[in-house]
C-alpha cells in the first residue's frame, strides 16, 4: 500500500501544488510573478525526479502504466516546461501581474498531461480530455481586456463539449461492442474479430477526432489559432509547446495499443487528417499578418507532417514522429523565446509590420528568429533538415509517391510565408522604437541555439536512447 | 580516413570559425566593421594557402577523388558524410576564395553592415566550399542547399536590389531545385545507400524512377544557371546587383550547376538520356546567341557583365554535356582564369560605376585619365575576351574545337555568340578609353597603389595559368 503512495508521487507532487499556492497567495505579504514561478520549479522538478525513478511502477496498470516509452515523453514535456515557465516569469515581471492561476492551470493541465501519457484505458482520455478543455479556458481567461476573448472562450467551449461528446459517444459504443476498454482488451478483440461492425469503425473514429481536435489537427485547428490571436505569450507558448508531445504519445499508444488491427483501415481517414492539416497550416500561414497566427498555422502544418510520418506506425515512423516533435518543439521554443524579446513601449508586438527592420537594433534576437524558422523549413544543416530528412525518408521507404509530393508543395508555401517574416526582420526599414531585452532571453536563445548546433553535428547523442525506446513500441 | 589531418575538413570550417571570430570583433565608431572586414580577409588568405598546401598532397593527374574523409552522421537513416577532392574541384574552391578576396577589396570602402557582410560571406564560403569538396550524394546535397540561406540573405541586404519580389522568387525557385535535388537524392539513397559521387556516375538509372531522378536532377541544376526558361528571374537579380561583392558571389551559383552536371552525368548514358542532352545543348546555345546579342544592345554595364558571364556558363555546361574527360579537365582549368577576371573585371567596374554617381558624371573617356585603373581594366578585358594572356584562351579553343567536332551548326552558333559577348566588353572598354568632355573624373580618381598592386598580382597569375595551369604546385 506504502508502495503505491510513493509510485504515485509524481502525480501527488503535482496535485498538492495547488493548495500550497493557495497558500502562499493569502498568507505572504510580498508575492511577485517569481513567487509562483519558483514554487512551480520546484515542483515540476520533483515531480520530474520522481517520474525518472518510478519509471516503469504502475499502481493500476490495466488503465494506467508506466513504461520507458511514457517516460521518455513525460521527460520531454517536464523539460519544455521547466523552460518555458522560467520564460513566462519574465512577461508576468514586466507585465507586473500576478502569476498565480497560470501556474496553477499550468501545473495542473502537466498533471493530467502525464496521466494522459501512462493511460492503458480509455476510461483515462474521457475523464482528463474534459478537464483540460477546462483548463485551457481557465488560461486563455488570463487575458480579460478584450472583448474577443469572450467569442474565442465562446467558440472554444462549444466546439470541446462537442468534442468531448464525441468522445464519450465513442467510448460508448465501444464498450457496447467490446465490454471493455481497456487498450489490451480493445486490440484482443479487434484481432480476434473477422469483420468489425461498422458501429465500432464509427466509435473508433469519434475517439480519433476526438483526440485531434485537441492537438488543433485542420479541420479543427480554428481553436488553436483563434487562441493565439488572442492569448498572452505565455498561455501561447504553453499551448503550442507541451500538447505536440503529448496528443502524439497518445495516438501512437491508441494506434499501436488498441487499434493496431486497423491501423490499415484507418489510414485514410488519418491521412485525410494530415494532407488537411498541412495545406491549410501552410496556406493559411501566408495570409496572416499577425506573427503568432503565422506560427499558429506552422504549427497546424507541423502537425500534418508529423501525422504522416507516424501513419504507418511501424518502427521507423514512430522514431520518425518523434524526431519531428522534438525539433519542432525546439525551434517553436526558440520562436516563442524570440517573441519575449519582441517588445516596444512596454508592449508585445504581434504584427508583422510591427518587427520591421529588427535586424538593425536586435541583431541577434533576429539572426536567431531566423535561424529557428530556416531550421522549420528543413534547410540543412539546421536540426530541421533531420525532421524532414527522418519523414521522407519513412515516406520513401513505405513508397508514399503522393505523400511526398504534396509534402514538398506544402513546403514551399510554407517556405513563402517565413520569407515574409525574414523580410519583414531584414530588408524593411526599422519603424519602431524596441524596449530593451532582458538578459535571460539572449542566454536561453543562445543555449537553444547551441542546442540545435551540437544535435545536428552529432545527432546520436540527443537520441540514442529515444531511438532504442520508441523501437520497440510495437 | 586516409589523410591524417583531415585537410578537407579543416577548408570547410576555417571560413566558419572565421565567421564565428567575425560575429565577436568588436566595432569602432570611427572605422566601423574594419575589424570585421580584417579578420574576413585574414580567413579567407588563411584558407587559401590551406587549399595551396592541399594541392601539394594530392596527385594532380588521378581523376578520383582523393584524401577521403568519413563521418558517422546519422544511424536512421544510415548516413554518413563524406569529403574527397580532385584536381578539378579544388581549382574550383581556389578560384573561388580568390574571388571572394577580389570581392573584398572591392567593398573595402563601404562601412553599412560592413560585419554582418563578412559574416554571410564567410557562412557563404564554407558551405560552398563543403559543396565542392563532398564526395557523397548526401554531403553533396546538403551543402547544394545550405549554401541558398547566406546567399539569399547577402543578396537581399547588401545587393541594393530595388525590387525585392526577385529576391523572393529567386529563393523559392533555387529552394525548389534543392528539393528537387533532395527528392533524387533520397531515391538514390534507396536503391543504393549513402554511395559516393564517383559510385553515382558508373551507375545508370533506369525506369521510371531512373527517369524522375534525371528529370528532378537536371531541373535542379539548370534551374541555377540562366539558360531559357530560368534565365530571366536570375538575369533580373544579376544585373540589379550594384554591390560587387555580392555580385561575385551571386555567379558563383551557376557554377555549382555546372559542377553538379560534371557529378551527376553517368558515364555511359542510355539512348533517352542522350537525346535530352541534345536537346539542352540546343536551348543552350540558342540562349547564349539571344543574351549575347541582348547585352550587346543594352547599355547598362552590369547588364553587360553579366550577359558576358552567362554566355560563357553555357559554353562550359555544353563542354561538359560532351562527356568527355580531356575537355572536363580543359573546363576546370578555363573556369579557374575565367571565376577570377570576371571577379576582377566586376570590381574594377563596380569602382567607376561608384566614381560615377559619387561624382554625378559620365564615365566616358575615364580610362584616358587614370593609368592604373586603365591598365587593369584592359588587361582584364583582354583576358575576358579571350586574348592569350590568361588560360581562358588555350582551354576554351579546346572546348570550342570539340564542340564543333561533335556538331558543326551548334558549334558555329556557339562561335558567333562567344564573338559577340566579347564584342559586347570591348564595346565598354572602348566607351571608357575614347575621351569624352563631359567626364568631369580626373586623374585623382584613379584606384589605390594598393588596389593596384593587388590587382597586379591577379594579373601575374592569370598569366601564370596561361603557361601553365597549375604553376602554384609545388610537387612533394
Amino acid at each position: 500500500m506504502l508502495q503505491n503512495w510513493f509510485i504515485l508521487l509524481p502525480e501527488l507532487t503535482f496535485a498538492t501544488f495547488l493548495p500550497v499556492a493557495w497558500l502562499i497567495n493569502h498568507y505572504r505579504e510580498t508575492k511577485t510573478a517569481k513567487t509562483f514561478y519558483t514554487l512551480s520549479k520546484f515542483f515540476l522538478l520533483f515531480a520530474l525526479l520522481f517520474t525518472i525513478i518510478f519509471y516503469n511502477k504502475s499502481v493500476w496498470p490495466t488503465i494506467w502504466e508506466n513504461s520507458r516509452y511514457t517516460t521518455l515523453f513525460k521527460v520531454s514535456v517536464y523539460l519544455v516546461a521547466f523552460v518555458w515557465f522560467y520564460l513566462s516569469s519574465k512577461w508576468f515581471l514586466n507585465k507586473n501581474r500576478s502569476s498565480y492561476v497560470f501556474y496553477n492551470s499550468a501545473i495542473y493541465s502537466l498533471l493530467l498531461f502525464g496521466i494522459l501519457l501512462s493511460a492503458r484505458n480509455l476510461l483515462v482520455p474521457t475523464i482528463c480530455v474534459p478537464l483540460l478543455c477546462i483548463l485551457t479556458v481557465v488560461l486563455v481567461m488570463q487575458r480579460w481586456d478584450t472583448e474577443k476573448v469572450y467569442q474565442v472562450v465562446k467558440l472554444y467551449g462549444a466546439f470541446a463539449l462537442l468534442s468531448v461528446i464525441l468522445l464519450w459517444v465513442g467510448c460508448l459504443i465501444l464498450k457496447k461492442d467490446i465490454g471493455n476498454l481497456s487498450y489490451s482488451g480493445i486490440q484482443e478483440f479487434l484481432s480476434q474479430t473477422p469483420s468489425v461492425k461498422i458501429s465500432t469503425y464509427i466509435a473508433v473514429t469519434l475517439v480519433l477526432s476526438s483526440l485531434l481536435f485537441m492537438c488543433g489537427a485542420a479541420p479543427f485547428h480554428f481553436w488553436y489559432t483563434e487562441i493565439i490571436g488572442v492569448a498572452i505569450l505565455p498561455v501561447c507558448g504553453f499551448i503550442t509547446l507541451i500538447p505536440p508531445f503529448v496528443y502524439l504519445s497518445c495516438l501512437i499508444s491508441l494506434m499501436t495499443g488498441a487499434f493496431s488491427p486497423l491501423v490499415e483501415d484507418l489510414r485514410p481517414l488519418l491521412l485525410s487528417f494530415a494532407f488537411v492539416s498541412m495545406g491549410f497550416g501552410a496556406i493559411s500561414a501566408n495570409g496572416q499578418t499577425h506573427i503568432r497566427r503565422l506560427f499558429a498555422y506552422s504549427s497546424v502544418y507541423n502537425f500534418g507532417l508529423m501525422l504522416l510520418g507516424i501513419i504507418s506506425f511501424s518502427s521507423i515512423s514512430v522514431v520518425g514522429g518523434f524526431v519531428h516533435t522534438i525539433i519542432y518543439v525546439m525551434a517553436m521554443a526558440g520562436i516563442y523565446t524570440s517573441f519575449l524579446g519582441l517588445k516596444s513601449k512596454g508592449e508585445y508586438l504581434c504584427e508583422i509590420s510591427s518587427i520591421n527592420g529588427l535586424s538593425e537594433v536586435k541583431p541577434y534576437i533576429s539572426t536567431a528568429t531566423v535561424l529557428f524558422m530556416i531550421s522549420l523549413i528543413g534547410v540543412p544543416p539546421l536540426l530541421g533538415f533531420w525532421g524532414r530528412l527522418s519523414l521522407i525518408n519513412t515516406l520513401v521507404t513505405e513508397e508514399r509517391w503522393l505523400d511526398a509530393g504534396l509534402f514538398f508543395i506544402a513546403l514551399i508555401f510554407m517556405t513563402n510565408a517565413f520569407l515574409r517574416v525574414i523580410r519583414s526582420i531584414y530588408f524593411e526599414p526599422l519603424q519602431n522604437s524596441f524596449d530593451r531585452t532582458d538578459k535571460s532571453i539572449y542566454i536561453c536563445l543562445f543555449i537553444n541555439l547551441v542546442l540545435v548546433l551540437i544535435s545536428i553535428f552529432n545527432p546520436a547523442y540527443l537520441l540514442h536512447d529515444a531511438q532504442i525506446v520508441l523501437s520497440g513500441v510495437n | 580516413m586516409n589523410n591524417p589531418f583531415a585537410l578537407l575538413s579543416l577548408i570547410v570550417a576555417l571560413p566558419f570559425l572565421g565567421m564565428l571570430f567575425v560575429l565577436t570583433a568588436k566595432d569602432s565608431e570611427d572605422t566601423p566593421g574594419r575589424n570585421a572586414f580584417n579578420v574576413c580577409i585574414f580567413t579567407v588568405i588563411a584558407n587559401i594557402t590551406l587549399i595551396w598546401r592541399v594541392f601539394m598532397v594530392i596527385n594532380e593527374k588521378s581523376s578520383k577523388l582523393q584524401l577521403l574523409e568519413k563521418f558517422n552522421w546519422l544511424s536512421t537513416p544510415d548516413i554518413n558524410i563524406m569529403f574527397g577532392v580532385d584536381t578539378f574541384s579544388l581549382l574550383l574552391i581556389l578560384a573561388i576564395h580568390i574571388s571572394i578576396l577580389i570581392g573584398l577589396v572591392g567593398v573595402r570602402p563601404n562601412r553599412h553592415k560592413q560585419k554582418t557582410l563578412m559574416v554571410l560571406t564567410l557562412l557563404f564560403l564554407s558551405t560552398i566550399t563543403g559543396f565542392f569538396v563532398a564526395a557523397d550524394i548526401f554531403s553533396f546535397y546538403i551543402f547544394f542547399e545550405a549554401m541558398l540561406v547566406p546567399l539569399f540573405m547577402v543578396i537581399g541586404m547588401f545587393g541594393e536590389v530595388k525590387r525585392k519580389g526577385p529576391v523572393f522568387r529567386f529563393f523559392l525557385y533555387n529552394f525548389i531545385g534543392a528539393l528537387l535535388l533532395f527528392s533524387a537524392t533520397m531515391l538514390i539513397y534507396r536503391q543504393y545507400g549513402s554511395i559516393t559521387l564517383l559510385q553515382l556516375r558508373q551507375l545508370a538509372q533506369e525506369g521510371q524512377i531512373g527517369a524522375y531522378i534525371y528529370i528532378a536532377i537536371g531541373l535542379a541544376f539548370l534551374s541555377r544557371i540562366p539558360i531559357w526558361p530560368f534565365h530571366y528571374w536570375i538575369s533580373s537579380i544579376s544585373s540589379a546587383i550594384k554591390n560587387p561583392l555580392c555580385f561575385i558571389i551571386m555567379v558563383q551559383i551557376p557554377l555549382t550547376a555546372l559542377y553538379g552536371c560534371i557529378r551527376f552525368i553517368p558515364v555511359h548514358f542510355s539512348i533517352n538520356l542522350g537525346s535530352y542532352l541534345t536537346i539542352i545543348s540546343i536551348i543552350g546555345a540558342i540562349t547564349m546567341f539571344f543574351i549575347a546579342l541582348i547585352g550587346f544592345i543594352n547599355k547598362d554595364t552590369q547588364y553587360k557583365v553579366f550577359a558576358y558571364i552567362t554566355v560563357y556558363y553555357i559554353m562550359y555546361l555544353l563542354g561538359i554535356l560532351t562527356n568527355d574527360d580531356v575537355v572536363l579537365r580543359n573546363i576546370g582549368y578555363s573556369l579557374f582564369s575565367f571565376i577570377i577576371t570576371i571577379s576582377s573585371l566586376e570590381v574594377l567596374s563596380s569602382y567607376i560605376r561608384h566614381k560615377e554617381q559619387e561624382i554625378d558624371s559620365l564615365s566616358n573617356g575615364f580610362l584616358c585619365r587614370v593609368r592604373r585603373l586603365s591598365f587593369a581594366y584592359s588587361f582584364m578585358t583582354m583576358a575576358a575576351v579571350g586574348l592569350p594572356v590568361s588560360a581562358v584562351f588555350v582551354n576554351n579553343f579546346l572546348i570550342i574545337s570539340k564542340l564543333i567536332s561533335q556538331n558543326l551548326e551548334l558549334g558555329l552558333i556557339i562561335v558567333f555568340a562567344l564573338i559577340i559577348a566579347g564584342i559586347t566588353l570591348l564595346q565598354e572598354l572602348s566607351r571608357l578609353k575614347t575621351d569624352d568632355s563631359r567626364c568631369q573624373l580626373g586623374r585623382n580618381d584613379d584606384i589605390s597603389f594598393s588596389v593596384f598592386c593587388f590587382m597586379l598580382f591577379i594579373m601575374f597569375m592569370l598569366l601564370m595559368s596561361f603557361i601553365k595551369p597549375l604553376w602554384f604546385v609545388i610537387n612533394e
